[in-house]
């Protein structure tokens, strides 16, 4: 029973380690990027404590750390206090839980009883329910805080996310029907030999839909309207400091390495890569090489797009996601059909028509959904 | 018919422009960290690293341009600060001050007579908005702008209140960080003291005229 919990806590505890220390590089990454996308130059002071050795200010995450931490914690006058509490943590807990169903394979859970939470067959809808928590706590956090820029925020939060759900449900349904298992250790075997999903055109257009949606799932710019801070002053935490700010903070990034776990799962072929043959252990090494990867995409976006209006991101959600999610499946069908044919010319032709198909659907919804918006025209300023 | 997506890729390629140009052209892009007035026009190396270096002074007002300005100071003109003061306590900056960041009181003697300079002269510095409007309105070219920029202080009321003794400043340091203004100013100055005594010597001359001319007519009258 003991050696249980011994194997349980080896396979987790490094996992929560890694990815926590992940996260304080990445706020470093993402702040270091946008000052250079601005011209600026970013946090470059802070390194080892007491010495005027800087690092290119990689100490910045561990002093904002430990200022959050001696930081006063406010909770406002009419707040309900067991659920301001509850939300910071409940917005962590469920981002921390499904790391555990990413198939990184460390070569020190290997020899484990199967603790291996990633084992589970159905780890996608697992990811899937899990994550759907997310909103849960940010809507919390919006009602606890008695501030109606909070409960903007969290009204704003809960419109997005569910709207956001479907299109990437639907995208990843695409992968669970051609590799026949919600199992994403299966999903990821099914890939090996950089028989990615992405290169295919219904996976690549999955990959691009599960991509946007997933940076709205994560409230990333350009989709950051539940904590617009030009409009609604960050939105449902407003009203956190200290710690337990930080714990929204930790989670929202755990949710995005989480999410772009997933998506390296399901498209990405997960920790596959070149020289795996000769040294085993990469496979993790390429699995967070990606993940970064998608998290360097989403700092770059952040840095490019402006907010979207809230019409516009239902819109895009409802009447361009949607539709094209549910048509991807469709091909997606067809096409598994085409290729149990096992025969070159019929798959080239599946390809050539998919391709088509569906970049004709997105370039016919994209004129569709122009409607109204057209170049302003001035009556009498001219 | 565009490519779909295709603004996104545009502005994705602005963007990675801007991000790639600050490592390679940081004189052009960096622009908050100027240091092309140096004389060697290079870029020193740890760029952006402040303090720059170890000993370096913190507060080396030679180390930001010559068109830096943060706060105002008060001008003498060496020896004494308040001998040489030019202030004259006139309050006419701290009626013009948009902020109301300047406070003055006149000084005067043992017998009450006003003598023209400040006993109190105090400039707030966490209201002052650096708009530089009492350099401006200033008669007496007594109040500049300094470029000091390391004000930070760890007493958040007093610490923020520069008084008088801080703001003097001499007319040397003056040309040291603003030459060309300095250079300028003191033109300026030159050209109204010359002015006014040229009007002061013609108005003297008159006077001197009148009373010849008076004591001429005297005279004549007397010899009548």
């Amino acid at each position: 029973m003991s050696l249980v919990l011994i194997d349980i806590l080896i396979a987790t505890v490094p996992l929560m380690l890694i990815f926590a220390s992940l996260f304080a590089f990445t706020t470093w990454l993402e702040r270091k990027a946008l000052a250079r996308i601005q011209n600026r130059i970013g946090p470059n002071k802070v390194g080892i404590p007491c010495t005027r050795i800087s690092l290119f200010g990689l100490g910045q995450p561990a002093a904002d750390g430990i200022k959050m931490l001696f930081k006063e914690d406010i909770v406002p006058r009419g707040a309900d206090r067991l659920f301001h509490l509850l939300a910071p943590i409940l917005a962590l807990i469920p981002a921390m839980l499904v790391l555990c169903f990413l198939p990184l394979e460390f070569p020190w859970t290997k020899s484990l009883l199967p603790v291996q939470a990633f084992l589970l067959d159905g780890a996608v809808i697992f990811f899937f329910a899990i994550t759907g928590l997310n909103t849960l706590a940010v809507f919390m956090a919006g009602w606890a805080s008695r501030n109606k820029y909070s409960l903007l925020g969290g009204m704003r939060a809960v419109a997005q996310m569910v709207s956001y759900e479907i299109p990437l449900v639907l995208s990843a349904v695409i992968v669970v029907m051609m590799v026949g298992s919600l199992n994403a250790a299966v999903i990821a075997d099914a890939q090996t030999g950089f028989n990615w999903f992405v290169f295919s055109p219904w996976g690549f257009a999955a990959f691009v839909i599960f991509f946007i949606a997933s940076l709205a799932e994560t409230n990333r710019s350009p989709f950051d309207l539940p904590e617009a801070e030009s409009e609604i002053i960050a939105g449902y935490f407003t009203e956190y400091s200290g710690f337990k700010f930080a714990l929204f903070f930790l989670g929202e990034y755990i949710a995005m390495f989480a999410i772009s776990g997933l998506a390296v799962t399901l498209f990405l072929g997960g920790g596959d890569g070149p020289g795996l043959a000769n040294a085993p252990w990469l496979s993790v090494v390429w699995f967070i090489a990606k993940i970064f990867a998608l998290i360097a995409m989403m700092i770059w976006l952040r840095g490019t797009l402006p907010r979207l209006r809230v019409d516009q991101l239902m819109g895009f959600a409802w009447k361009f996601m949607l539709p094209l999610s549910i048509l991807n499946i469709l091909v997606a069908g067809f096409a598994w059909h085409a290729q149990q044919q096992d025969s070159k010319t019929i798959t080239v032709i599946t390809w050539v028509i998919s391709l088509a198909i569906l970049y004709g659907t997105a370039s016919g919804l994209n004129q569709l959904n122009r409607g109204s918006a057209r170049p302003r025209k001035y009556k009498y300023a001219e | 018919m565009s490519i779909l997506g295709g603004g996104i890729f545009k502005g994705m390629a602005v963007t990675l422009r801007n991000f790639v140009g600050s490592y390679i052209n940081k004189k052009e892009r960096l622009t908050t960290n100027d240091y092309s007035w140096r004389p060697d026009g290079d870029l020193p190396q740890g760029i952006g690293d402040y303090p720059k270096e170890e000993g370096e002074q913190l507060s080396d007002t030679t180390t930001v341009t010559n068109y830096s300005r943060n706060f105002p100071m008060l001008l003498h003109d060496g020896g004494e600060p308040m001998d040489t003061v030019r202030c004259v306590a006139c309050q006419i900056c701290e009626r013009e001050c948009p902020p109301q960041c300047i406070y003055i009181e006149k000084d005067y003697d043992e017998n009450g007579k006003y003598i023209k300079r400040p006993a109190v002269f105090d400039i707030d510095v966490s209201v002052c908005m650096s708009c530089q409007i009492c350099v401006e309105v200033c008669p007496f070219d007594a109040i500049v702008m300094n470029s000091q920029f390391e004000l930070s202080t760890p007493d958040r009321f007093g610490g923020l209140l520069v008084r008088r003794d801080d703001l003097l400043k001499s007319n040397d340091y003056y040309h040291q960080i603003h030459p060309e203004e300095a250079a300028a100013r003191d033109q300026k100055m030159a050209v109204e003291k010359a002015a006014k005594e040229a009007k002061k010597k013609a108005a003297e001359e008159k006077a001197r005229a009148a009373a010849e001319k008076k004591a001429a007519e005297a005279a004549k009258g007397d010899a009548e």
